[in-house]
């Protein structure tokens, strides 16, 4: 990139300037959107649907066999027939869903769903009763062989394997004595009913009555599990019983409920099943368990509690149903269909163990996806390295040492006192004149670092892991946003602000602030140098609306934020960039302009300077092999992968150093300590009546370093009341 | 005490202080179901005509046998806290490869050597799809037992349910006849997979890697435990067992049926005998007498109900009625602490 500046003589860049000349300075190339296939992938594979992912391959790849080896499998007669068949599985599958999701499991479904079936005949062909008192017998019959599972496995709380093994075989006994003594009557019966036939074999819009129960049912029970309380309950109970006791949830009454809702689902379905064939037999749900279990675990990927996934369970049921009619309609007998069923199973759940074992693994091994870039070279603090000149900041008073963990910034009121972050998400104020007395002025939690104070003396605090925090006066404290715009094709939502870090407030009082990364958390932030993708973004608040908007998307970790001397223009420091970014504010639109780069180190704040300049923050210095590091991508992607984090590549974070920048942002000074300093890491700075203040976002002090020559009446808050 | 009576650690001790052990409320199911059992064989032998008979004993006994052996596979499995629902299928799968190696005119010997391997490779393959596959071992085996049923079905069979024993091979014969005057080789076999399996669960390092995985899984497998290998011995075992039970069963029916898997009866008369016995799903505990105390009750209640011309159907619904109030009484002796119970605990 040609840079304007570069063609000035060297000693031009020293010489006093007037400001910023937002019109010449070069653009900064920003990307619409960050893409990569393994960027993808890993986010694919985060996403929360992708535990179906497997049972949907499974029925695209059972369903494109079946396809391609079958004629007429798929033709429109096939499909109705199955339509009519399917409601029964169907219902007492998400019944059985009910169970599972609630931790619990209903071997009786099969005997039940018989029983319930030979209730409704028996109402219809031998009491007589009209078709609308039958389904209810039906139904009911089933709820209450639901409420003696629920009340031996649910309120009494035993082992609901056993217990339903034990209904099972009870009711299947029942079933048959009963089913045998009334056979001949049933068969017997003429009983002619136009709304039982309808039910049995009538369409509605072209489906079966059944069909339509099936639909209604399933998206009953997906809205249970997605809108209601009592569905809640059930996946907190599923999903581990002892947080959901203590959450106040009733466990063993929930249990009780799902036993009984599933037992009256059963019934319905029973229900069904006797309209259209109109008997029963002695095999009349035998192994109906045992199909609709593996269905349910096919779609599940596993016997898994507290999942309420009814459209995958429904997938899995298609599945096995599929490959069961088509084997059986293409003429194979029962027996290699029950051993391909058995294989087909097997070799499903396995693909889906080890996937579901291996996911996270896989999602840490694409997550970091370094690029290539080259960084500009170093130039601009020509003779002002640290082993060419003194170590200025070696002469600051070290304040509160001890006494505060990592302020990232700090900043200093109208009275002179100053408030600063913590490590443990508190803002600490240190009382003017000396600073020896710490107070915690908020305890507002998260990762504290950026400060600002609004036109009403309030404090703004960009919070990593919150977002934008205003501390009052007294102390309160309140979220004002944590939340941007989604941005354009991102896989991930990435609304939330996962690092709010520095900002400053424009004249008209909206909020301009930085999320630093979009991708990686407090911890983790030195992985987005390794990185080296553009994740961060500019953001703005505005207290009117009190809306929040990405203004620019896509930049190299945005970090410290300062509204320029002129009010106009907003100069952002890209830390990885190595350089200070300039906004328009008139203009956002047209983007970021570079005010100056090739910095030596790695800025992060940004603050305004009592002569018109800027004070700018270096928290490390870069190293040639860093910078060659940053070339290879591949190296650092094993170097993450083998190498243990201690001993990574990484910038030198063990110098401190403050640049001073004139008014056009072109280098003029820098403040080093001395290599084993006490002032390391330097984040902020700030200047206060002729004095710098400075902190550090992994020390435990603050320094004040005298400056000898500056205006002792300014402030950064008169600067920006225009009392400077 | 040398103990079939095994318990958790600290019970062991709780039971060496305690001056009463019928305090201790683990053994109450226990002492429940003995006292059950006692209280209704002297009610059969007072009702039922032709009960408390020297011949009906022996009966009961060679009635019992298949279900004792298959008990044994079982309650390995499930105190080492898996579960073997494929059971039936293996051992229908054993008797009909058995069946049909005579058939092909193959030596009683011969055909058992074949059969046992077919069948320790059956039971290696659901071991191996529970330790290496990792899959749940009740979603293992429900699925094998489809895939064993339909294979031997489809290549054996060739789709009949019915496979008929040649009466009078004498490979079929030796296992009809007598040992002794009065011990027949069923029952021999019968107290022989008895003995095995209180070797096995009290004098090898396997058997304390059983109680070790029964009681904590993890904790087993984190401290060094090989316990891919003994769950590859566990279901080995256990199909070993069903082999002898399915050999048992054919012999004396003298036809295999594999309606005894679709119908599920004796799959849960096992898992009757091994709760009904105390031996808790979650695994752990428990040991021979369990065992031996299931198959007695069961035994003496099928054979008094048969006396008494009840049907199955009825013997079905009080047997189901038997193993509910027995959840009930367990749970109320030994209430499952809600606060510690994991919503995966069936």
């Amino acid at each position: 990139m040609l840079k304007a500046t570069n063609t000035l003589p060297d000693g031009a860049l020293r010489r006093p300037a007037k400001g910023i000349d937002f019109a010449r300075l070069p653009r900064q190339a920003v990307p619409r959107m960050v893409i990569s296939p393994r960027r993808v992938l890993s986010d694919v594979l985060t996403r929360g649907w992708i535990e179906s992912a497997i049972p949907f391959l499974a029925f695209l790849v059972v369903a494109g066999v079946i396809l391609a080896t079958t004629d007429g499998f798929f033709s429109s007669s096939n499909l109705r027939t199955m339509s009519q068949y399917v409601p029964d599985g169907g219902i007492v599958v998400l019944a059985l869903l009910i169970v599972v999701a609630a931790g619990g499991i209903d071997l009786s479904v099969g005997s039940n769903f018989a029983m319930s079936a030979f209730a409704a005949l028996y109402g219809f062909h031998i009491l007589e009763l009209p078709v609308w008192a039958v389904l209810p017998i039906s139904v009911l019959t089933g709820a209450f062989f639901g409420m003696v599972n629920g009340t031996l496995a649910g309120l009494l709380g035993c082992g609901a394997l056993l217990t339903t093994l034990g209904t099972m075989i009870t009711i299947r006994g029942l079933y048959t004595v009963a089913s045998q003594s009334q056979l001949v009557a049933i068969s017997s019966s003429a009983r002619y009913d136009a709304a039982w036939d309808y039910i049995g074999f009538d369409r509605l819009a072209g489906l079966p009555i059944g069909f339509w129960c099936l639909l209604a049912v399933a998206v009953t029970v997906f809205f249970l599990f997605r809108q209601s309380r009592f569905g809640w309950h059930l996946l907190a109970v599923g999903g581990n019983r002892k947080a959901a006791r203590n959450g106040g949830i009733g466990v063993r009454r929930t249990v009780f409920l799902a036993y009984v809702l599933a037992g009256a689902l059963v019934g319905l379905s029973g229900f069904l099943y006797a309209a259209r064939q109109n008997s029963v037999g002695s095999d009349t749900g035998i192994g109906m368990e045992f199909f609709l279990l593996t269905a349910l675990v096919l779609g599940l990927g596993g016997f898994t509690s507290g999942r309420g996934a009814v459209v995958s369970v429904l997938v899995g049921f298609l599945t096995i149903y599929f490959i069961n009619n088509a084997m059986i309609n293409a003429g194979f007998r029962g027996d290699l269909v029950q051993f391909t069923l058995g294989a087909i199973i097997l070799a499903i759940l396995m693909v889906d163990v080890r996937f579901k074992k291996n996911l996270h693994r896989l999602v840490a091994s694409s997550y970091l996806d370094p690029v290539a870039r080259t960084p500009e070279p170093v130039r601009g603090s020509e003779g002002l390295m640290p082993d060419q000149i003194a170590p200025k900041l070696a002469g600051a008073e070290i304040l509160a040492a001890g006494q505060v963990d990592g302020p990232e910034d700090v900043i200093l009121d109208r009275d002179g006192h100053l408030f600063c972050g913590t490590r443990d998400g508190k803002i600490l104020r240190l009382a003017a004149p000396d600073y020896r007395e710490v107070t915690v002025h908020a305890a507002i939690g998260g990762r504290p670092l950026g400060l600002a104070f609004d036109a009403e003396s309030r404090l703004l605090a960009c919070v990593a892991g919150m977002g934008l925090v205003r501390v009052n006066r007294d102390g309160t404290h309140e979220l004002l946003t944590d939340q941007t715009e989604r941005s354009l094709f991102s896989v991930q939502d990435d609304t939330t602000i996962r690092m709010a870090d520095d900002l400053d407030i424009a004249p008209d009082g909206v909020v301009y602030f930085t999320d630093a990364t979009k991708r990686y958390d407090m911890e983790s932030w030195a992985m987005d140098l390794l990185e080296g993708r553009p994740n961060g973004r500019l953001l703005s608040w505005d207290p009117r609306s009190g809306k929040t908007r990405t203004v620019c998307d896509n930049l190299l970790f945005p970090n410290g934020v300062c509204l320029a001397h002129d009010g106009r223009h907003l100069l952002v420091a890209s830390t990885w960039g190595c350089s200070v970014l300039a906004f328009d504010l008139q203009n956002l639109r047209a983007g970021p302009r570079v005010l100056v780069d090739g910095l030596p180190g790695y800025p992060d704040n940004i603050n305004r300077a009592s002569d018109g300049g800027y004070w700018l923050a270096l928290a490390g210095m870069r190293n040639p092999v860093v910078d060659l590091a940053m070339k290879h991508p591949g190296l650092r992607r094993r170097m993450t992968r083998r190498v243990p984090p201690t001993n990574w590549l990484f910038g030198n974070l063990n110098i401190g150093g403050v640049l001073k920048l004139d008014a056009a942002g072109q280098v003029e000074d820098a403040y080093w300590d001395r290599p084993d300093g006490a002032l390391y890491m330097i984040t902020s700075m700030r200047e206060h009546r002729g004095a710098l203040f400075l902190g550090g976002v992994t020390n435990d002090r603050i320094g004040r370093l005298a400056l000898p020559g500056a205006d002792e009446g300014w402030t950064g808050r008169g600067s920006y009341e225009g009392r400077a | 005490m040398a103990g079939p009576d095994r318990h958790g650690s600290g019970a062991v001790s709780e039971q060496r202080l305690s001056l009463a052990p019928w305090k201790d409320r683990r053994n109450l199911l226990a002492l429940v179901v003995s006292m059950v059992t006692l209280a209704l064989i002297l009610v059969f032998s007072a009702t039922v005509q032709g009960f408390a008979t020297r011949g009906n004993l022996s009966v009961i006994l060679s009635n019992s046998a298949s279900l004792a052996i298959l008990s044994c596979g079982m309650a390995v499995v499930i105190i080492s806290r898996g579960l073997d629902l494929s059971i039936i299928a293996v051992m229908v799968a054993g008797a009909t490869t058995y069946a049909t190696c005579i058939e092909a005119g193959m030596g009683g010997g011969a055909a058992l050597v074949v059969t046992g391997l077919a069948i320790v490779a059956v039971g290696m393959i659901n071991a191996w799809l529970i330790a290496y596959a990792e899959l749940p071992a009740m979603l293992a085996t429900l699925a094998s037992a489809m895939a064993i049923t339909g294979l031997f079905r489809f290549a054996i069979l060739r789709g009949e349910f019915l496979l008929l024993l040649p009466k009078e091979n004498p490979a079929v014969q030796a296992l009809t006849s007598d040992l002794l005057p009065g011990l027949p080789v069923v029952t021999v076999m019968m107290l022989a997979a008895l003995a095995a399996t209180w070797v096995l669960l009290n004098r090898t390092v396997a058997g304390e890697i059983i109680y070790a995985m029964g009681d904590n899984f993890l904790a087993a497998r984190l401290s060094g435990l090989p316990v891919r290998s003994v769950t590859m011995l566990i279901y080995v075992w256990a199909a070993v067992m069903a082999l002898a039970a399915g050999l048992v069963v054919s012999s004396a029916s003298g036809a295999v049926d594999f309606r005894t898997v679709t119908n599920g009866t004796l799959l849960f008369d096992v898992i009757l005998v091994v709760v009904l016995g105390g031996i808790p799903l979650r695994g752990g505990r428990g040991g021979l007498a369990n065992i031996v105390l299931g198959v007695a009750l069961i035994a003496v209640l099928r054979n008094g109900m048969t006396l008494m011309n009840v049907t199955t159907q009825i013997q079905d619904v009080i047997k189901g009625l038997v193993l509910l109030a027995a959840i009930a009484a367990e749970n109320f002796l030994n209430p499952r602490d809600i606060e510690t119970d994991t919503a995966g605990d069936l």
